[in-house]
C-alpha cells in the first residue's frame, strides 16, 4: 500500500442521527444534496452508484452501524487513478447538542506531495477525477 | 476579485477561470500529457507535437482547448508560440477538489435542515 491522501470534512446539522442518516442509503434523500441520479443497495457489498450528468460514481457499500456510521468504496468506471472501489469514503454521525455532527473522511486518495512530476500528475489528476466524478452540479 | 487583468503577456489567457471548464480540458489524456510537457518549460506547438502520435492538427485543437481552459499561456518568441502551463489554473482545480465534500455537507444540511424544519422555541 502506498502512502494515502485524506480529506476530510465536517458539518453540523440540526437534526438528529436518525433523521441524516438516510441521507446516505436513501437514493431520493440522496439527491437532494449529491448527483442527480442515485442507486444503492445499502447493505454491506451493496451497490453505491450516484450519477452527476455525465460522470459517475461507483463503487458499493463497506459496512452500515445505522444512524452512527457509513463506509461506502467510491471510483469512477474507466479511470485509471481512480477505478471503481478504488478510495473510500467513511462517514460518522455523532449527537451533539440535539444536532449531529456528520464527520467524512475519504481515504486512500493518492498521496500529494510527491517530488516526481510524472507521480505528481497522476496524483494530482487522480483527485480531479474524484472531484469531477462528484460533480460541480452548481446552480 | 478586484485584481487587474493578467498581462498581455498571456493574451490568450480568458479573464476568468471556470471551474468546468478546466475539468473538461483534463478529462482527455492527451492534455494531460500535454500539459505535463509544458509543466516547467514553454515550447513550441512543434516540439509538443513531435512528443505524440497524433497530427499536429490535432495536437493544435488540444493546445486551444487548454488555452480556452486558461490551463495554458502562449507567448510569442519571434515567428513561433510558446507554451506553458497556467499553475493558476491547477490552483483553482485544487481549490473545488478540496471543496468538493465540504461544498456536498453543506448541500445535505441544507436538504435535511430544509426537509426537517426545526423552530427556535421547542415544542413542548
Amino acid at each position: 500500500m502506498t502512502t494515502t491522501g485524506e480529506l476530510v470534512a465536517a458539518v453540523h446539522i440540526d437534526a438528529p442521527p436518525e433523521t441524516v442518516f438516510p441521507y446516505f442509503t436513501d437514493a431520493e434523500l440522496m439527491v437532494r444534496w449529491l448527483g442527480t441520479t442515485a442507486k444503492l443497495d445499502p447493505t454491506p457489498g451493496g451497490v453505491f452508484a450516484v450519477d452527476v450528468g455525465d460522470s459517475s460514481a461507483r463503487g458499493t457499500y463497506v459496512s452500515l452501524d445505522p444512524v452512527h456510521s457509513v463506509a461506502f468504496t467510491w471510483g469512477m468506471p474507466g479511470s485509471d487513478t481512480l477505478p471503481p472501489g478504488g478510495t473510500t469514503v467513511e462517514v460518522t454521525f455523532t449527537p451533539v447538542d440535539g444536532g449531529t455532527l456528520v464527520t467524512l473522511i475519504h481515504r486512500g486518495l493518492p498521496a500529494e506531495h510527491r517530488r516526481s512530476h510524472e507521480e505528481g500528475w497522476r496524483t494530482f489528476l487522480g483527485k480531479l477525477t474524484a472531484a469531477a466524478v462528484g460533480g460541480r452540479s452548481a446552480s | 476579485m478586484p485584481e487587474p487583468a493578467e498581462k498581455a503577456v498571456s493574451a490568450a489567457a480568458p479573464e476568468a477561470l471556470s471551474a468546468d471548464a478546466v475539468f473538461k480540458a483534463l478529462a482527455d489524456p492527451h492534455r494531460r500529457q500535454i500539459l505535463h510537457l509544458v509543466q516547467l518549460s514553454a515550447l513550441p506547438a512543434g516540439q509538443i507535437a513531435a512528443q505524440f502520435e497524433i497530427t499536429q492538427q490535432a495536437v493544435s485543437l488540444h493546445l486551444t482547448v487548454l488555452k480556452k481552459a486558461g490551463l495554458l499561456t502562449e507567448r510569442r518568441d519571434g515567428s513561433r508560440r510558446l507554451y506553458q502551463l497556467r499553475p493558476e489554473a491547477l490552483r483553482l482545480a485544487r481549490a473545488v477538489l478540496d471543496e468538493f465534500w465540504p461544498d456536498a455537507l453543506a448541500r445535505l444540511k441544507q436538504a435535511v435542515e430544509a426537509d426537517h424544519p426545526r423552530g427556535d422555541d421547542p415544542q413542548p
